[in-house]
């Protein structure tokens, strides 16, 4: 019952989502446009809190896409790919790359203002963008600093420490903000640090509280890692955050860590106003090839053979596609969604046991999928209307290697990649077989996913391609080349009456909609 | 082969690497870089340590850990998706940044490597760094990180050679004799074991058929949903809409692909024994 009420709720909220938030004369977002966003903002990484990354847009359809255009392009001029989800909030896109904000009119590219973080020592190698708290933007630095800016003109109101830069730890995460907490996260992989989420108050920037994902560094048989560097996502009702976890260090190298190496690789659900942990599931216990699972905990809410069930679902590093419940963490589905070579099999609880014998060794082991995943932090999406989990997968082998001369720290091995393939495969939830997938050229592709009502997948190709593909098919129905790699997800948004979708590829954000009327 | 080139390019290297060394320590005075370069040639294994003015190699350690050490790791030896620079064919052969800077500078688009908009001063920092770090892990003798040839050489030779003509299925392309004759001359440990694997760099052959008709073989050269492009056989770059034509790639690297999941790791090995004896 209290399913069937969740679900009149939620529709109706989808209508109230339809009206334009313009009316409201909003300045910046508040609660509201967070829990259910007009059609003309995009106010946080996903989009929604649920990490489904659809729009109930239906301007643009599988009929007329192939006539979509471009409406402007943004040229950051700087040689670092654009790999954030930009924010759209009051007609303004917010997006980033490391050491850099830009405010962008949403209607024409035009430059609003750009910030530009000093000059220093944290690892550059790619940033997701930004949060927003009421007329307040959140900014993650290099060197692990969050920085609040004024939204209106980019100037900094404060800035505070996340985590110590020397000692090896950057960010790179665009914030989630829930409620008055500002949620971040941490990357740190090439020395043994702990991962941790924090939150931080959005008006002081005052620690509220920390949730530490391993223990203590030079605990003695414990494991560090853990790093916590994508955005996770958030379910109202159950009043729960949910986060991946990163993989343990040193990465290759598993004998100082024996066991399971709690919370690493894992999805934990946290109350955000405590950070109390309710309850977590591991999917990849003891890993030994880096395979973070901070992939996007996506929230569907709907059906699963024939119960009504509220799920997290990830389509994880590890090649394997997992349904949870997400109120209590029980597996309900774990399916391999390409070659997996490296698990004996799947244990009672859904968790893959990993084989001793695919650990890297000196003289190589054949391990699949490669280092970089099946998936990585490109976002996936769910179109509920074919009940299709939409990837950007990654098929792929490579080699693992690790001697005592590689030591027990920070990376602690070497891996090769030996072969890869891009390919959008959409995933039936309730079985994890694969009902239709779409080639994307070799090696791989770094476009996330973005699906509409109107049956539109929108994503991006291996050799730099913009694609609109029919979500209950996979036919390509629209295409663009864009010049450069593609390494960011889409978002769509709705102004003055007309729908665009954003891509970015390179260091180019480009804006596309339908020609217009007159 | 890599013994035979080993020797003279060594020298090149260091003889290089003295030269750059002059050009950016001019506070060095003459009789101290004399000093260096003797302790360099009575150390053979370590010719660089302390050749490039600290600063120097500081500025490029700074400007690595910031842009290049996640896929290449913090010491140069690798990490995520990149290689180990130290073990690098490029930076061995590299003289004053003439090989390093157009990589960082082009980036390698196509192994998803970006580029660099790096000044001058910031290659030769980089470059300082890379070599620093290269002569360190040389100079590690028994010790040493990363994979060596000798942690390849596990498999048996024999066993190797009944895969390669029986279960692999490899003689129905390769012959030891033909295209595979001195290939452990060309290759060696784990470039050897990587092109056995699967060939990164070879072009397919691929036959495109216009509706006129007329048949057009070459070398592939792009192709996705939209576009086919191939190299004639007089070096001429031509395309068509995948649309217009009719096109086949020639199959046979998905031999490769294939074997993925029906190798052990002792038939990889086994492999690898066995090439390593065609020389």
């Amino acid at each position: 019952m209290k399913f069937v009420k969740t679900i009149v709720f939620l529709a109706a909220s989808a209508l109230v989502g339809m009206q334009s938030s313009s009316l409201m004369c909003a300045q910046g977002v508040n609660a509201q446009i967070l829990l259910h966003p007009p059609a003309d903002t995009w106010p946080g990484y996903h989009g929604d809190y649920s990490g489904r990354r659809h729009s109930a847009l239906t301007e643009i359809t599988p009929q007329n896409v192939k006539n979509l255009s471009l409406a402007w392009a943004f040229q950051t001029r700087q040689t670092a790919e654009i790999k954030s989800s930009p924010l759209l909030v009051d007609g303004i896109l917010y997006f980033t790359v490391p050491d850099n904000i830009w405010a962008v009119d949403a209607r024409s590219g035009h430059e609003i203002w750009h910030y530009t973080y000093p000059p220093n020592k944290g690892l550059h190698i790619g940033h997701r963008g930004v949060g927003m708290y009421k007329g307040y933007l959140f900014f993650l630095s290099p060197d692990a600093h969050l920085v609040s800016l004024n939204a209106k003109d980019g100037s900094v109101r404060w800035k505070v420490t996340v985590a110590d830069v020397t000692q090896g730890y950057w960010t790179t995460m665009a914030p989630l903000v829930v409620g008055n907490h500002v949620l971040v996260g941490v990357s740190g992989d090439f020395d043994n640090l702990s991962g941790f989420i924090r939150s931080i108050d959005p008006e002081t920037g005052a620690t509220q509280w920390q949730w530490d994902s391993t223990p203590p560094v030079g605990t003695p048989h414990q494991t560090t890692g853990g790093m916590t560097w994508m955005t996770g996502t958030y379910d109202p009702d159950l009043n729960l955050a949910y986060w991946g976890t990163g993989n343990p260090t040193p990465v290759l190298n598993g004998t100082t860590r024996p066991g399971d190496d709690l919370y690493t690789c894992t999805i934990v659900a946290l109350n955000p106003d405590t950070g109390k942990l309710v309850w977590s599931f591991q999917v990849s216990p003891h890993d030994t090839h880096d395979w973070d699972a901070v992939e996007t905990p996506v929230l569907v809410d709907a059906d699963f053979r024939g119960e009504p069930r509220k799920m997290l679902m990830q389509t994880s590093r590890n090649g394997y596609f997992f349904v949870l419940d997400r109120t209590n963490g029980k597996n309900l589905l774990t399916a391999p969604f390409g070659p997996v070579n490296w698990s004996l099999g799947v244990d009672p609880q859904g968790r893959p046991i990993p084989n001793p014998a695919k650990e890297p060794a000196p003289d190589g082991r054949l391990i699949a999928p490669d280092e970089g995943g099946m998936t990585n932090y490109r976002s996936p999406s769910f179109d509920i209307k074919n009940g299709l989990f939409i990837v950007d997968a990654h098929p792929s082998w490579s080699i693992y290697f690790a001697k005592p001369a590689d030591g027990v720290y920070g990376w602690a091995g070497a891996d090769y990649d030996v072969w890869g393939k891009g390919v959008i495969e959409a995933i039936d939830y309730q079985t994890g077989k694969i009902r239709w997938s779409h080639y994307l050229g070799p090696e791989g592709s770094g476009a996330g996913v973005l699906t509409t009502d109107s049956g539109l997948s929108f994503t991006g190709d291996a050799l730099g391609n913009f694609l609109a593909l029919d979500s209950s098919d996979g036919k390509t129905l629209w295409h663009a080349g864009s010049g450069s790699r593609i390494q960011s997800s889409p978002i769509t948004y709705e102004l003055d009456g007309r729908q665009y979708v954003v891509t970015s590829s390179g260091s180019v954000l480009f804006a596309w909609a339908l020609p217009p009327a007159n | 082969m890599n013994l035979f080139r080993s020797v003279p390019l060594w020298s090149l290297r260091f003889a290089a690497l003295f030269l750059l060394s002059l050009t950016i320590s001019q506070a060095q005075t003459a009789s101290a870089q004399s000093a260096q370069s003797k302790k360099g040639a009575a150390q053979a294994s370590t010719p660089v340590l302390n050749k490039y003015p600290p600063a120097v190699v500081d500025s490029g350690a700074s400007l690595f850990q910031q842009n290049c050490a996640f896929c290449h790791g913090k010491d140069a030896s690798g990490g995520e998706s990149g290689p180990d620079l130290t073990r690098s064919k490029l930076v061995k052969d590299d003289r004053d940044g003439d090989k390093i800077g157009p990589v960082v500078r082009n980036g390698r688009p196509e192994k998803g490597m970006p580029p660099f908009n790096f000044s001058d001063s910031q290659i030769a920092g980089l470059t300082a760094f890379i070599h620093t770090q290269q002569a360190a892990a040389t100079s590690r003798k028994g010790g040493r990180k990363g994979v060596d040839v000798a942690d390849l050489q596990t498999g048996n030779a024999d066993a190797g050679k009944q895969y390669f003509n029986g279960a692999g299925g490899c003689s129905s392309c390769h012959s030891p004799s033909g295209d595979l004759a001195g290939v452990a001359s060309r290759y060696e440990g784990l470039e050897l074991e990587e092109q056995m694997l699967y060939p990164k760099n070879a072009k397919a052959k691929v036959t495109v058929t216009p509706p006129s008709g007329e048949t057009i073989k070459g070398t592939l050269e792009y192709l996705d949903e939209f576009t086919i492009g191939l190299i004639d056989p007089a070096g001429v770059y031509r395309s068509w809409r995948t649309s217009d034509v009719k096109y086949q790639v020639d199959p046979s690297l998905n031999a490769h692909v294939e074997l993925f999941s029906k190798y052990t790791d002792r038939d990889i090995h086994n492999l690898m024994a066995y090439l390593q004896t065609l020389r």
